[in-house]
C-alpha cells in the first residue's frame, strides 16, 4: 500500500473516444481527453484515442496518435492488436466508454492474446456495474440504502413488505396487460385498494412495490479516489427540484445552500463508501435523495466515470478535476499528482472550496421546435428534456440564478412582470405541480399572485428556501419598475444580476445611457478570481467571474489581446461544433502569438479549457457583459459568431473592431427525403475564392464527391467577411453519384456559411484545418506561402470513404414528437461512418 | 442599517448589520468551510473572535437544535456576504437573525468578505471592532482595547457533572468543550464524567476513569496554570488519554514541547491530514491560532502520528510510553468529515486493551 | 446463514495500525525487535507491520516468516521439516520477538510457532501480536497485541483475507 501503483509496464494507452453528442453527452468528454492528453505524454505515456465524433477536438490533438473509426467492438479488438495496447481508459467516454468496454472485456477471446488492463476500476467493478442485482446487493450489504423494488403475488406478501418499508410507498403492475397504473400510497388505509387494483392490471398478478422517493431533495456528489483508498470530495450541488425530474433538467446550485452539516458529511461519507466498495481510481458522480422529515438518504445513481458533472465542477470550483482523475487512474495516487505551475502546489490535494455561488441552468429547444411546427411533450419528469445548460457565476443566489438565465436565454426576460402574465390560474396550479421548461418564470408567477411560500414549497416540494430568495428579487424588481434611474436602484439591479439592456427597458433609456451612467457613478463590476481556496491562498488565477464589490481581481492579460465571445449553452442544431471552432480558433490566435480572452458560460465546451486561453470570463454573452470585459481588457479586437447578429451591431456601434466567424443564425433545414443537396465548398480569404471539395447531403448523411472541382470559376464572389462558405443547388435523386455537373454557380446556386459541423467534418477528412486558415485570413489576409500551400494541396481534397450521419438521436425517448424532427436543423450529435461498414 | 468594521491596522469594511445593534471588540479571523455556520459561531473554541465566512451565502438552513456546539455562543462578531432569511426550525421561531440578536452579537453582512479574507490571509488576525461610525472615537476604542487571555476560564464548566451511559467511564477535563465530543461518546455509550480543569489527581483517579479526554478550548493554552501540565502528566501514565485540540496543545506542553504559531491562522475543513504511520489522507475540521512547534517538540517522550500536507503542521502525536495521543484537528465531525472520527474509535479501541490488561 | 463481514479493509488497517503503536510502546524505538509472521497471511500482516514502524521511525526492523504446518501437535506429520526458510534466519539470540498471526483460536498454531523458534535460538523475549483473538483458548496462550476481539462460536470459521493474495483486505465469519 505504500508503493505508488503506476505499474511500469504500461507504456501505450488507448483512449476510448465518447462518440456523438446527445442528451446528456454535450461533448464534455472529448474536452477533458483533449485536456489530458499533454499532461499524460509528458509522463511517457504513449496516447491512442480512438473516435467517430467529427466535432472532436482530440482527435486533432498532436500528443496522441488519433484514429477515426467507429466504434465497435470488432474495430478497437483490432485496433489494440495492432498498436500493441497496454491498457485502455474507458472512463474518460463517460458511460458509452464503460459498456464498450464492457462488451470487449465479455468478447474477449483466448486466440487475442493478452487483453490490456482497464484503467480507472479493476474488471470485477466493470463485471459488477453491468449487473443492477448485484451491484444493489454489494452496496446494501454495505449499509447503504436504494429504493428497492420487491415484487409480491398477494396481498399477504404485500402486508409483510409493508412493516418493513415506511410510506409512502409506490405501487406499480408487474407485466401489465396494457398502459400501467403507477399508485404512489400516502396512507395505510389506501394500501389494500391500491394493491388491489395494480394486481389486475398485471397478466401474472404480481405487483412491484418501491419506496416512493419522489419529491425528496436530490443531490449530486463527485468524489476523487485514489489506488490507496484516499478519497475526496470536490463538490456537491444540489438540484432546487426535488427527485422526479431528471437532475438535468433541473436549476441547481453549488455550494450546496439548504442542507444542514451533518447531513452533508453523512453524504459525503456514504459517496466514499461508494467509491470504496467499487475501487475506483478517479472520479464517482453519487447521486442521493434526502429525505428531510427522517433525514433518510438514498443512493439513486452511482456514475463511476467522467459525465457532464465532472466538467461542471471543475469550472465551478477552479479545480483540475480531469488533469487529477486521469492521473488517478493512470495509477498516480493524490499526494503524488502533478499539475501546471499556474495551480498552487497542494491544490490536488486540497477539497476545493467555493466563495462564490453558481447556478446551473438548463437549456430547452421546445421553443424552436414549435417554431418548426413539432409540439413535444414539454412536462418534465425522469429523462432528460434540456439539450444543454448554462451557468451563472455570482456571490448572491439571486445574482447567480439572473446570471444564469441571462446565460441561457441571451436576455432576462424572466424579469418581465408581463412575461408570465397569460398564463391562467388553472394552468398555474397544474404547471406547479407537473412542472415545464418555464419552471423558475412560473415560480415567480406564483409568488406575484400571492401564493404563500409554505403553499407553494408543499406543492412543489421545493426548499423554501428558493422561494425567499424569489420573493426578494420579486422585491427588488418592484423597486426598479417603480423607481427612477438612480445610482442606488443601478446598484442593487447590478448586483442583482441584472444587465443594463434591462435597465434601459425598464427606465425607458437606452443602452448607452444607462452604461455612461454606470460608470460615472462607479457601478462597475469587480471580477473575483475562481480559484479553489476561497481566498486561503495566493492564486495565479485565469478564471474571473463579474460581481459588484469592492475588490477587483483581474489585471488586463496584455495591450494585444483578442476577446473571443463563445457560443455558450449547447443547443440544437448548433452541435457540439461550435465549442469546435471556438477552441480552434483559440488555439490558432495562440500560435500566431495573441494573448486571447474567452467570454463563456458552457461547462461542456472545450473553449474554457484553461490551457486553450490566456484568462476565462465566466459570463453571460450579451452586450453589457461583453462590453464590461472590453473596458477591463482592452481588446484589439473582438471575434463573435455570425449568428449573434444584435451583439455584432451593438459593439460595432461602440466603437469595437469585431471579427465576424461567419454563421447562420439557424443551422439550414436539411433536404426532403426525396432529394439531394449538393454543396461546393469553398474558402474565401477575403478578396478571392478557392473551391474545396464537393458534398452531398441527402437526409441525415453527408458525403464526399470524388470529383475535381479545383478550376471551378468562383471569380464573381464578393463577401464582408473572410471564412468557409458552400455554394448550395438541390436535385431530386437519391443515389449517390459518383460526378455530378456543375451548375452555373452565379446563377443556379445560393450561398451560405458553412454549417460549424461540416467544417469539422471536413478537416478532419481532409486533413486541413479550415478554421486555422480562417484565423490567418483575419490578419490582413493569408501570407503568400498559406496561399500557395492551399492551392497546391488543391488536388488532393478528394473524395473520401467516410460519411457523416446525423439521424441517430433517439427523440422518440426523450421529446416524444409528435410529427418527425429534421436531423440537419435540430441536429444532437453525429458521427463518422466508414461507408462499407454502412 | 450601514455599519462599519474597523481592524486594527486601520483598514475599514462597510455592510449591512443583522443580528444585535451592538458595538463589540474582538480578534478577527476566517473561516473557509462551506457548511457547519451554526456549529463553528457556537463552538466555545471561537471565544472572543469575530469570524468571517468564505462561504458567501450564510444562513439558508436556519438554526436547529442539533446543530448547536454549545448553548451560549461566545462569539464577538459575524461577517458574510449574503444574509439568507429564513426559520427552517421545526417551531418556525429561530433563524440567524433572531439568534444573534438574542445573544447581543452584531453581525454584518453584504460586505466584500473576498477582499477582506484576502487582506487578513496577508496581516494575520488582528482585533477589530464592529461599529455605527467609523470616527477617531472608534478608532481609539479599538487601540485601547485589550483582548482578554481568560477565555478558557470563561467558557469551560467551573461544577463537575456527569453524563450517564452504560459503557465505559470516560472523563473529560473541560477546557471549553464541544458538545460534538459529547454527542460521540455518547454513540459509544460512555459513562462520561466533565471535570473542571482545576480538578486534582486524586479527584480524578478515585473515579476510576477508563480513558481521559482532554478537551478542545479557546485562547493560548499558555496562559493556564502549571497545575494543568501536572495533572497530563500524572494521568498519562496511568489512564489512556486523548487530547484534542487546546487539549492536544496541553499534552505537548505537558511533555516538554513548546507551541508555535503560523502566518494565517486555519479554520476549514479541506486540508488533508496524513496519517503517517498508514500514509492515509483524511480531511477534518480544523481550528488553529497555535500548533506544536516541530523544532521544540521532546522526540524522547512524544513522536509525530499525522501531519497538515498543505502547512506540514503537527496535527497528531503519540506519547512513546503510554497510550496517550492527541489530535490538533476535530475529530467529532460537529461540523466536519466524519472520516475524522477514527480517532474516537481508535481511542475506545485502546480503552478496551486497558479495561481488559488491567481486570 | 449468511456470511458476515466482520472487519472491513478500513478497520483491519486501523487495527494493524493499532498493533503497532502498541509493539513501539512496549519496545522502545523498535530497537532489537524481529517481527516473525506465521506462514502464510501472518507473513503479510508482520511486513504490514514493519511497513508502519518504517514510516514512523525510518527503520527497517527484520521480518521472517515461520511455515509451522509440520509442528502442529495435532496433526500427523514427521517433524522433520525446520518451519524457517532458510534465507530468513537472522540470529534471534537476545532480540525482541514478535510473533505475528492472523488469528488467535485454540493457542496451538502459536505454541507450534514458539517450538520451532526456541529450536533455532534463545530470544530475550516473545509476544503475540494477531489480527483477531476469537476466543475458545485449549492452552494457557494470550495475545499481547490483539487487533480486533471477535467473540465466536466453535463451529464457525474465521476467514482472514489479505490484499497480497486475496485481493482484498477482509476478515469474514463463515459458516
Amino acid at each position: 500500500m505504500y508503493k505508488r501503483t503506476t505499474d511500469e509496464n504500461l507504456k501505450r494507452i488507448l483512449f476510448l473516444g465518447a462518440g456523438e453528442t446527445d442528451f446528456g453527452m454535450q461533448g464534455e468528454n472529448d474536452a477533458a481527453i483533449y485536456q489530458v492528453l499533454p499532461i499524460l505524454k509528458s509522463q511517457g505515456y504513449r496516447l491512442f484515442l480512438v473516435d467517430d465524433n467529427p466535432y472532436s477536438m482530440a482527435l486533432e490533438s498532436s500528443e496522441a496518435e488519433t484514429i477515426v473509426s467507429t466504434l465497435t467492438v470488432q474495430n478497437i479488438k483490432s485496433i489494440i492488436k495492432e498498436k500493441q495496447i497496454d491498457a485502455v481508459f474507458p472512463g474518460f467516454a463517460g458511460i458509452r466508454g464503460l459498456r464498450l468496454w464492457q462488451q470487449i472485456i465479455s468478447e474477449w477471446r483466448e486466440e487475442d492474446g493478452a487483453r490490456p488492463v482497464g484503467l480507472g476500476m479493476p474488471d470485477s467493478t466493470v463485471e459488477l456495474l453491468n449487473d443492477s442485482a448485484a451491484l444493489f446487493e454489494r452496496l446494501e450489504s454495505a449499509g447503504l440504502s436504494m429504493p428497492r423494488a420487491t415484487i409480491v403475488r398477494n396481498q399477504a406478501e404485500a402486508n409483510e413488505l409493508l412493516r418493513d418499508l415506511e410510506l409512502p410507498l409506490l405501487v406499480r403492475a408487474h407485466n401489465p396487460a396494457a398502459g400501467t397504473t403507477r399508485k404512489i400510497v400516502r396512507r395505510l388505509d389506501d394500501f389494500e385498494d391500491a394493491i388491489d387494483q395494480v394486481m389486475s392490471q398485471s397478466l401474472t398478478g404480481e405487483v412491484v412495490i418501491s419506496k416512493a422517493i419522489n419529491g425528496l431533495k436530490e443531490i449530486s456528489i463527485l468524489v476523487l479516489r485514489d489506488s490507496n483508498g484516499n478519497c475526496m470530495q470536490v463538490g456537491a450541488t444540489e438540484d432546487m427540484d426535488p427527485v422526479g425530474i431528471h437532475t438535468a433538467d433541473s436549476l441547481s446550485v453549488a455550494p450546496v445552500l439548504t442542507i444542514s452539516d451533518q447531513v452533508l458529511q453523512e453524504m459525503r461519507s456514504q459517496a466514499f463508501l461508494v467509491a470504496n466498495i467499487l475501487n475506483i481510481q478517479g472520479p464517482v458522480h453519487v447521486q442521493l435523495a434526502l429525505n428531510e422529515k427522517t433525514n433518510q438518504l438514498y443512493i439513486i445513481k452511482v456514475s463511476p466515470y467522467l459525465d457532464n458533472l465532472t466538467n461542471r465542477m471543475a469550472l465551478m470550483t477552479g479545480y483540475p478535476v480531469m488533469l487529477v482523475a486521469a492521473q488517478l487512474a493512470a495509477g498516480r495516487v493524490l499526494q503524488d499528482v502533478e499539475l501546471p505551475d499556474s495551480y498552487h502546489a497542494k491544490t490536488a490535494m486540497m477539497e476545493p472550496v467555493m466563495d462564490h455561488i453558481v447556478v446551473k441552468l438548463p437549456v430547452f429547444s421546445f421553443g424552436d421546435l414549435k417554431a418548426a411546427g413539432v409540439e413535444v411533450n414539454r412536462q418534465l419528469n425522469s429523462i432528460q428534456k434540456s439539450v444543454g445548460s448554462a451557468l451563472g457565476f455570482g456571490r448572491t443566489f439571486i445574482e447567480a440564478m439572473e446570471k444564469a438565465i441571462r446565460a441561457a436565454h441571451f436576455n432576462n426576460r424572466s424579469f418581465s412582470p408581463k412575461y408570465m402574465k397569460n398564463v391562467s390560474d388553472d394552468e398555474l396550479i397544474q404547471q406547479l405541480i407537473h412542472p415545464h421548461d418555464n419552471r423558475v418564470l412560473l415560480l415567480v408567477e406564483a409568488l406575484r399572485r400571492g401564493y404563500e411560500v409554505d403553499e407553494l414549497a408543499e406543492l412543489t416540494k421545493i426548499d423554501e428556501f428558493y422561494f425567499y430568495q424569489l420573493k426578494q428579487l420579486l422585491k427588488i424588481e418592484s423597486q426598479i419598475v417603480d423607481g427612477e434611474a438612480s445610482q442606488e436602484l443601478l446598484s442593487v439591479a447590478k448586483q442583482s444580476g441584472l444587465s443594463d439592456g434591462l435597465l434601459a427597458r425598464f427606465w425607458q433609456s437606452d443602452f448607452q445611457s444607462i452604461r455612461a451612467m454606470a460608470k460615472q457613478s462607479g457601478v462597475v463590476p469587480t471580477y473575483k478570481a475562481l480559484e479553489p481556496s476561497a481566498g486561503e491562498f495566493p492564486e495565479n488565477a485565469h478564471q474571473f467571474f463579474a460581481t459588484f464589490e469592492e475588490e477587483n481581481e483581474s489585471e488586463p492579460v496584455s495591450d494585444k489581446s483578442i476577446l473571443l465571445v463563445g457560443a455558450g449553452a449547447f443547443r440544437m442544431g448548433d452541435g457540439a461544433a461550435a465549442g469546435y471552432v471556438t477552441s480552434v480558433v483559440l488555439s490558432e490566435l495562440r500560435k500566431l502569438g495573441y494573448k486571447t480572452v474567452i467570454m463563456n458560460n458552457n461547462a461542456a465546451d472545450a473553449s474554457l479549457l484553461p490551457h486553450l486561453s490566456d484568462k476565462q470570463y465566466l459570463e453571460p454573452l450579451e452586450v453589457s457583459d461583453v462590453m464590461a470585459v472590453v473596458d477591463q481588457e482592452h481588446p484589439e479586437a473582438i471575434v463573435v459568431a455570425g449568428n449573434r447578429r444584435k451583439l455584432i451591431e451593438a459593439l460595432v456601434a461602440l466603437g469595437q473592431k469585431v471579427i465576424v466567424l461567419p454563421k447562420e443564425k439557424h443551422q439550414p433545414a436539411g433536404p426532403e427525403s426525396d432529394e439531394s443537396e449538393f454543396a461546393l465548398n469553398i474558402f474565401y480569404d477575403g478578396e478571392a475564392a478557392y473551391p474545396l471539395v464537393l458534398t452531398q447531403h441527402q437526409e441525415g448523411e453527408v458525403r464526399l464527391i470524388d470529383q475535381d472541382v479545383f478550376d471551378a470559376d468562383l471569380s464573381g464572389i464578393k463577401l464582408p467577411y473572410s471564412g468557409v462558405y458552400q455554394l448550395i443547388w438541390r436535385e431530386k435523386r437519391t443515389d449517390w453519384p459518383k460526378e455530378v455537373a456543375l451548375p452555373n454557380f452565379a446563377v443556379d446556386t445560393w450561398l451560405r456559411p458553412m454549417p460549424f459541423g461540416e467544417i469539422a467534418f471536413l478537416s478532419k477528412i481532409l486533413q486541413l484545418s479550415l478554421i486555422r486558415l480562417v484565423v490567418r485570413s483575419w490578419k490582413g489576409g493569408l501570407d503568400g506561402s498559406d496561399l500557395e500551400a492551399l492551392v497546391a494541396h488543391m488536388p488532393a481534397l478528394r473524395g473520401s470513404d467516410f460519411a457523416m450521419v446525423s439521424d441517430r438521436t433517439d427523440f422518440n425517448l426523450h421529446l416524444k414528437p409528435d410529427s418527425p424532427i429534421d436531423s440537419t436543423r435540430f441536429e444532437m450529435g453525429a458521427k463518422m461512418i466508414r461507408l462499407q461498414e454502412n | 442599517m450601514e455599519r462599519h468594521l474597523i481592524l486594527e491596522d486601520g483598514t475599514v469594511f462597510s455592510g449591512q448589520g443583522f443580528g444585535a445593534p451592538a458595538t463589540t471588540f474582538g480578534e478577527i479571523i476566517f473561516d473557509t468551510a462551506t457548511s457547519g455556520y451554526q456549529e463553528t459561531i457556537t463552538n466555545p473554541i471561537y471565544d472572543g473572535q469575530m469570524i468571517v465566512f468564505a462561504m458567501p451565502v450564510v444562513g439558508a438552513d436556519g438554526i436547529h437544535a442539533e446543530a448547536y456546539e454549545s448553548i451560549n455562543p461566545k462569539i464577538r462578531g459575524m461577517i458574510v456576504h449574503d444574509l439568507a432569511e429564513v426559520s427552517t426550525n421545526r417551531q418556525r421561531r429561530m433563524n440567524l437573525d433572531r439568534f444573534l440578536k438574542q445573544h447581543n452579537i452584531p453581525g454584518l453582512y453584504q460586505v466584500d468578505t473576498r477582499k477582506l479574507i484576502r487582506h487578513l490571509r496577508e496581516t494575520g488576525s488582528q482585533k477589530a471592532t464592529i461599529v455605527d461610525v467609523v470616527d477617531d472615537h472608534a478608532r481609539d476604542q479599538l487601540q485601547a482595547t485589550v483582548l482578554t487571555n481568560k477565555q478558557v476560564q470563561n467558557t469551560a464548566t467551573t461544577k463537575a457533572y456527569s453524563n450517564p451511559g452504560r459503557g465505559f467511564h470516560i472523563v473529560v477535563i473541560d477546557f471549553g468543550l464541544k458538545n460534538g465530543i459529547l454527542r460521540v461518546l455518547g454513540d459509544y455509550d460512555a459513562n462520561v464524567t466533565v471535570l473542571p480543569y482545576t480538578t486534582s489527581v486524586d479527584e480524578v483517579l478515585t473515579l476510576d476513569p477508563d480513558g481521559i479526554i482532554l478537551s478542545t478550548g479557546p485562547g493560548n493554552p499558555e496562559d493556564l496554570p502549571e497545575s494543568v501540565l501536572t495533572l497530563i502528566r500524572v494521568l498519562q501514565s496511568k489512564v489512556p488519554m486523548l487530547g484534542i485540540g487546546l487539549g492536544h496543545e496541553l499534552f505537548a506542553l505537558a511533555n516538554n514541547s513548546e507551541l508555535t504559531t503560523l502566518p494565517a491562522e486555519y479554520h476549514g475543513m479541506n486540508h488533508p491530514i496524513q496519517e503517517i504511520i498508514s500514509q492515509e489522507m483524511i480531511y477534518a475540521r480544523q481550528g488553529r491560532g497555535y500548533v506544536v512547534d516541530p523544532d521544540a517538540l521532546d522526540t524522547k517522550k512524544l513522536f509525530v502520528t499525522h501531519r497538515d500536507m498543505v502547512d506540514n503542521s503537527i496535527q497528531g502525536l503519540r506519547h512513546r510510553d503510554f497510550p496517550a495521543f492527541s489530535v490538533q484537528f476535530f475529530p467529532d465531525g460537529a461540523p466536519g468529515p466524519l472520516e475524522a472520527k477514527r480517532v474516537f474509535a481508535d481511542f475506545f479501541e485502546t480503552v478496551v486493551d486497558y479495561v481488559q490488561k488491567n481486570n | 446463514m449468511v456470511n458476515k463481514i466482520v472487519l472491513d479493509q478500513a478497520s483491519m488497517q486501523r487495527a494493524l495500525t493499532r498493533i503497532t503503536y502498541e509493539i513501539l510502546e512496549h519496545n522502545k524505538g523498535g530497537q532489537n525487535l524481529i517481527l516473525v509472521g506465521v506462514k502464510t497471511r501472518g507473513e503479510y500482516l508482520a511486513h504490514r507491520i514493519a511497513d508502519r514502524l518504517e514510516q514512523l521511525e525510518g527503520v527497517k526492523i527484520p521480518v521472517m516468516a515461520i511455515d509451522i504446518s509440520d509442528y502442529r501437535d495435532d496433526r500427523l506429520s514427521n517433524h522433520t521439516k525446520l518451519g524457517l526458510d532458510e534465507d530468513d534466519r537472522v540470529n534471534i539470540i537476545d532480540k525482541n520477538i514478535v510473533l505475528v498471526d492472523d488469528v488467535l483460536f485454540t493457542g496451538r498454531t502459536t505454541r507450534a510457532a514458539l517450538d520451532a523458534l526456541i529450536q533455532i535460538g534463545r530470544p530475550k523475549t516473545i509476544s503475540l501480536a494477531v489480527l483477531i483473538d476469537r476466543g475458545h483458548r485449549e492452552l494457557p496462550i494470550r495475545a499481547d497485541f490483539v487487533g480486533k476481539n471477535i467473540p465466536t462460536a466453535q463451529n464457525e470459521k474465521i476467514q482472514v483475507r489479505v490484499k497480497e493474495i486475496d485481493d482484498v483486505d477482509e476478515v469474514e465469519i463463515v459458516h
